[in-house]
């Protein structure tokens, strides 16, 4: 059950904390039991899940704006490699999911994430090179500078890349690419792409 | 020097209790989040609102909450004499400590850790209540970038003069050195967040021009509320629905 009623803005009240359960766009006052829109938007109260042994309905604050995409642990990312070291790559996340970011996010793929075998025998190098495409899934927050990213999966890896002469590359293998106006072979954990 | 004449008019021909016109528009500035033009009268000022966004300087970020930052500052050709003012003097410093307290204690910044909102307010034209309408603008344009916020704040002035209390002072009276009571309220939750006032006053008339400026944050409440609502319903047309 979903209804959609009147627009309401920041401060009006939606109903009290005994009958109501606060969702997104707002928020519970603890002094009167009051809750409260914290955004413009459109009210809509959400029936409680059948599961659960609150039965009071949410009210959510459904605000125009919407918020661009997060990575999260699991996602499945789009990311450009910016930089390829001897134990590491770094990339650009440019699209989670079927969403493109709006802000900057950094990822890194690790040595050992590059493959799901023989990862102690990865040579980033030929693996990765800056300017691929590549879809990966994120791993973990890992630390305040950037996203540990993963293409250690069949479907994962580079997805596009371009060669030394400036052609998009086909791929032969899962470990090769083509150029189709030389015919010299690059390496790099290509992905495999199912449609 | 008269500023309320027999007839109870003032000099801009209000009556005392009369507040200037009010415009606001949402969404001016399309690079920001959010973004707002706010005018009360000859007063005018453009606010835009970034984030909630990465923080830029890590030693500043707070581990549960959002920080908020606020820079005030005055178009050069926003007042009568042009003047080239230093940025960051100590009247602008002062006031986007004022508008950065006020906004932040209406944030829901306990939702947003880890992430920094950046406020721009500029006076665009400056005709006394820049302060006032620097924070209804920084209101609107938050509301704008759907940041969550406890309730709006508004902000209205009130003053003294010639024995009469009067609502929102344009550049004439707030210059004529009477007392000028800035308020800034939380019209639903009915709390106060701001209150300021830069000279000595009985109490029984403080609270007579304290109640004033209230009754004017309300009546810029509703107002602002109405133009939040005309927003979200022109964008939902837009949108199709």
């Amino acid at each position: 059950m979903e209804e959609a009623d009147e627009m309401v803005t920041p401060g009006e009240v939606l109903g009290k904390a005994t009958d109501l359960k606060a969702g997104k766009g707002a928020y519970a006052a603890s002094h009167n039991n009051t809750i409260y829109a914290s955004l413009t938007g459109f009210r809509r109260i959400q029936a409680p899940p059948p599961a659960s042994n609150d039965k009071r309905p949410t009210v959510e604050v459904t605000g125009h704006k919407a918020h661009g995409p997060v990575p999260e642990p699991g996602s499945v990312v789009i990311a450009r490699v910016t930089k390829v070291m001897a134990r590491t790559a770094s990339a650009d996340i440019m699209c989670v999911g079927p969403k493109s970011v709006r802000e900057k996010f950094t990822g890194i793929i690790r040595q050992q994430d590059v493959r799901a075998t023989e990862i102690d025998k990865v040579d980033m190098h030929l693996s990765f090179r800056p300017g691929d495409i590549v879809r990966a899934v994120v791993l973990s927050l890992g630390d305040a500078r950037a996203y540990y990213l993963s293409t250690a999966k069949n479907e994962l890896g580079v997805v596009s890349a371009e060669s030394s002469a400036g052609a998009t590359m086909v791929p032969i293998s899962w470990t090769e690419m083509q150029c189709p106006l030389t015919g010299q072979i690059e390496l790099r954990k290509v992905a495999k792409v199912v449609n | 020097m008269e500023y309320v004449s027999p007839e109870g008019l003032r000099l801009d021909g209000r009556r005392p209790m009369e507040m200037r016109q009010l415009r606001a528009e949402i969404g001016t500035v399309a690079k920001a989040n959010g973004s707002a033009v706010f005018e009360m009268g000859n007063t005018k000022v453009i606010a835009a609102v970034y984030g909630p966004r990465e923080v830029q300087n890590r030693s500043q970020q707070i581990n549960d909450q959002a920080l908020v930052r606020c820079e005030y500052s005055m178009a050069n050709f926003s007042t009568g004499d042009r003047m080239r003012k230093p940025k960051g003097d100590r009247r602008s410093t002062e006031i986007s400590l004022v508008i950065r307290q006020t906004m932040e204690a209406c944030i829901l910044t306990h939702l947003m850790p880890r992430s920094q909102i950046d406020i721009f307010v500029q006076v665009l034209q400056a005709d006394g209540g820049t302060r006032s309408a620097c924070i209804n603008a920084a209101t609107l344009a938050l509301a704008d970038a759907g940041i969550p916020m406890r309730d709006i704040v508004t902000s209205c002035s009130a003053g003294y003069l010639n024995s009469t209390p009067l609502l929102d002072l344009n550049y004439i009276e707030d210059s004529a050195g009477g007392p000028d009571v800035t308020v800034g309220i939380l019209p639903k939750l009915d709390k106060v967040t701001l209150l300021q006032m830069d000279a000595k006053l009985p109490v029984d008339i403080f609270e007579t021009v304290m109640g004033l400026a209230i009754e004017g944050c309300k009546a810029i409440a509703n107002y602002i509320r109405e133009v939040l609502l005309e927003n979200t319903k022109q964008l939902e047309y837009r949108r199709g629905l």
